[in-house]
C-alpha cells in the first residue's frame, strides 16, 4: 500500500502543485507565478476549442462505439457458423496496439495508394480521392471512426456477457403477447441492458476523454490545431512549449472535468457492491 | 430459422465480421507485396507473389531486434512486479478488515480511471532528479503507477469469490496464515493471476505516452515508440516495412489469443478493462 500511495499519490499532488508555478522543460528552473496560469489558461481560445474537439470526439466515437457494439452483440448472440472464430476477429482491434491500429489506418487512408480512396473512386462517390487526415472536417471524422473501430469491441463483450444472461422466458411471453422481433427487443432486451449499458458509457466516457495515442498518432492534432484536444495540448506544452507549469495547470483543468464523470461511476459502483 | 434466412442472416454477420477485420488482414497482406506489386492500381486483394523480405530486412537492417527485446524485458518485468503486489494488496483489501478499507479500494477505482497525462509531468520530473530517465527501470515503475491500480482491482473482485471457509478451514488445520496463503488462496486464485498477468503484459506491450515522454534512447526504447521512429525518420515511408513490424509486433497478441482466449474474456467480466 506503501507502494502505491508513492507511485499514484505524490505525482497526484505535485502536478496540482506545479500548476502554480512558470518552469522551463528543459533546465526545469521555475518560479512561483500564484495562479496566473489558470488566468491565463481561462482566457486563451486554445483551451476553449481543444475542450469543444474533446467533447466532440467523446460524443461522436462513443455513440458509434454504443451503436455497433451493441449491434455487434446482438449478431454474435445469434447462432452463426465459427462463432468463436468471428468473436476473436471481432475482440482483435481492441487488443491490438494503438501503433499498430494507427499505421494501419494510415496505410488505409493513404491519399495515392490507400485502398479506401481507390474504393471510393471505384465506387464513384467522388472523382478526386479524398485526403481523409489532411482537412476538417475529414479529418476529426476519420478519428472519431478509427477509433469506433479500435474500442467498440469492448462495449461488444460487455454488452455479450450481460445478454447471455436474459432468461429465455421473458422472450417466450413476449412473443406469446405478439411482440415482433423489433419489439422484443425495444421491450425485453434493452430494458435487461440498461444498467450495464449506463456502466459502460460512464466507463468509456472517461476513457475516450483523456484518449491521448490514437490522435496524436494518427493526425498529431492537426491539421493546424483542429483535431487537438486536451490530453494532445497538455503534452503540447509540456514537451513542445517547453512549459512544464502551464501544462500541469492545463492537466488540472482537465482532471476537474473528468472528476464529475468519475464521481458518477465511482459511486454507481459503490451502490452495486453494498446494496 | 428457416433456412433461407438462416443463410441470409450468417452471410450478412460475417460480412460485418469481416468488413472489422479487414484493416488486419490488409497489414498482413501489405507485409507479404514486394514493392513493385504495392503500387499498383488497382490493388491486388491476394499477393500475386508472397515475399518474406521486409521481415528479412526488418530483422536484419533496422534497431527492430533490439526494440523487441527491449519491449520483452520491459512487459515481464512490469506483470511480475504488478502481480507480485497486487496478489498480496488484494488479498489484504479483501481478508483484514481495517479502518479505511472500502475507501482505500475505492481510491485504487479513482486512480485508475486518472489520465495518464496528468500525471506524466512529476513523473517525468522525478525520473530526471532521480537520475533514471532513458532507462528501461523508469518505464518499468511508469508502468507500475498504472498497471497496478488496475490489476488490484481485478485481483480484488478475483479474491472475492474464493470462499473464506476454505482458509479458515486450513488454519483450523494448524497451517501458518502466510502456508494458508500459499497452499489454499493461490491455487485458487491461479485463473485470476492468469488474467490479470495477461492483461498487465498487454497493457505495458501496447502503452506508448510513456514511452515517449520517458525515454529518448534506442538502447531503451520500446517497440511502440520504436516503430514510430522509424516512420518519422525514414526517408520515404516503406509501408510494406513498417506493416511488417506491425505484424511481429502483434505476435505474441496473436498467441495469447490463439491459447489463452477465455481468460482473457474472463477478465473482461471481472472488472472492466482499462482502454
Amino acid at each position: 500500500m506503501l507502494v502505491f500511495c508513492a507511485v499514484i499519490v505524490y505525482p497526484l499532488i505535485s502536478a496540482i502543485y506545479l500548476s502554480l508555478f512558470s518552469i522551463y522543460t528543459p533546465t526545469l528552473e521555475g518560479e512561483w507565478v500564484g495562479f496566473s496560469n489558470y488566468r491565463e489558461l481561462l482566457g486563451k481560445g486554445e483551451f476553449w476549442s481543444s475542450l469543444w474537439t474533446n467533447i466532440i470526439w467523446t460524443v461522436g466515437t462513443l455513440t458509434l462505439q454504443i451503436v455497433f457494439g451493441v449491434g455487434m452483440a446482438l449478431v454474435l448472440h445469434q447462432n452463426m457458423i465459427f462463432r468463436s472464430l468471428a468473436r476473436s476477429l471481432i475482440l482483435f482491434p481492441y487488443f491490438v496496439s494503438t501503433v499498430v491500429a494507427v499505421l494501419v489506418w494510415r496505410w488505409l487512408f493513404n491519399d495515392l495508394y490507400g485502398i479506401l480512396n481507390h474504393l471510393v473512386v471505384l465506387s464513384g462517390f467522388s472523382d478526386m480521392p479524398i485526403d481523409w487526415l489532411g482537412s476538417m472536417p475529414n479529418a476529426l471524422l476519420s478519428v472519431i471512426l478509427v477509433g469506433a473501430w479500435k474500442y467498440f469491441p469492448f462495449v461488444v463483450i460487455a454488452t455479450l456477457a450481460r445478454l447471455q444472461t436474459i432468461p429465455e422466458h421473458l422472450y417466450e411471453a413476449a412473443k406469446i403477447d405478439g411482440a415482433g422481433p423489433v419489439a422484443r427487443f425495444f421491450d425485453v432486451t434493452l430494458p435487461q441492458l440498461r444498467d450495464v449499458l449506463v456502466v459502460i458509457i460512464m466507463l468509456r466516457a472517461i476513457w475516450d476523454f483523456k484518449e491521448f495515442d490514437l490522435i496524436f498518432l494518427l493526425t498529431g492534432g492537426g491539421p493546424v490545431t483542429s483535431t487537438q484536444t486536451l490530453p494532445l495540448l497538455v503534452y503540447k506544452e509540456a514537451f513542445a512549449l517547453n512549459r512544464m507549469g502551464m501544462a500541469s495547470a492545463y492537466a488540472v483543468v482537465m482532471m476537474a472535468i473528468m472528476l464529475v464523470f468519475m464521481i458518477l461511476y465511482i459511486r454507481r459502483t459503490r451502490e452495486a457492491a453494498d446494496p | 430459422m428457416k433456412p433461407l434466412r438462416r443463410i441470409l442472416f450468417n452471410l450478412m454477420a460475417w460480412a460485418l465480421v469481416l468488413a472489422v477485420a479487414f484493416p488486419l488482414f490488409w497489414m498482413v497482406v501489405t507485409s507479404l507485396k514486394p514493392a513493385f506489386e504495392l503500387f499498383r492500381r488497382p490493388p491486388t486483394i491476394w499477393p500475386e507473389t508472397v515475399t518474406f523480405e521486409h521481415y528479412w530486412r526488418l530483422l536484419s537492417e533496422t534497431p527492430f531486434l533490439q526494440y523487441f527485446q527491449n519491449s520483452l524485458i520491459l512487459a515481464t518485468t512490469t506483470t511480475a512486479v504488478v502481480v507480485a503486489i497486487g496478489t498480496l494488496g488484494a488479498y489484504s483489501l479483501v481478508r483484514f478488515r481495517y479502518h479505511g478499507r472500502e475507501s482505500l479500494a475505492f481510491m485504487v477505482l479513482f486512480t485508475y480511471l486518472l489520465p495518464s497525462v496528468v500525471l506524466i509531468i512529476p513523473l517525468y520530473l522525478l525520473m530526471v532528479q532521480l537520475g533514471l530517465s532513458n532507462t528501461i527501470f523508469s518505464l518499468v515503475i511508469a508502468y507500475t503507477t498504472f498497471a497496478l491500480p488496475y490489476a488490484l482491482w481485478l485481483l480484488r473482485s478475483f479474491m472475492t469469490g474464493v470462499p473464506e471457509d476454505l482458509e479458515s478451514a486450513a488454519l483450523v488445520d494448524g497451517a501458518t496464515r502466510i502456508g494458508a496463503f500459499f497452499d489454499v488462496i493461490l491455487p485458487q486464485l491461479l485463473p485470476g493471476i492468469i488474467s490479470t498477468a495477461l492483461f498487465t503484459f498487454i497493457l505495458s506491450w501496447n502503452e506508448y505516452l510513456y514511452a515517449l515522454v520517458l525515454v529518448n534512447a534506442d538502447s531503451a526504447r520500446p517497440l511502440t515508440t520504436g516503430v514510430m521512429t522509424m516512420l518519422i525518420s525514414a526517408f520515404n515511408i516503406e509501408w510494406s516495412l513498417l506493416m511488417a513490424a506491425s505484424v511481429m509486433m502483434s505476435l505474441p497478441l496473436i498467441i495469447a489469443f490463439a491459447f489463452l482466449q477465455s481468460y482473457l474474456t474472463r477478465g473482461f467480466g471481472a472488472g472492466a478493462v482499462k482502454g
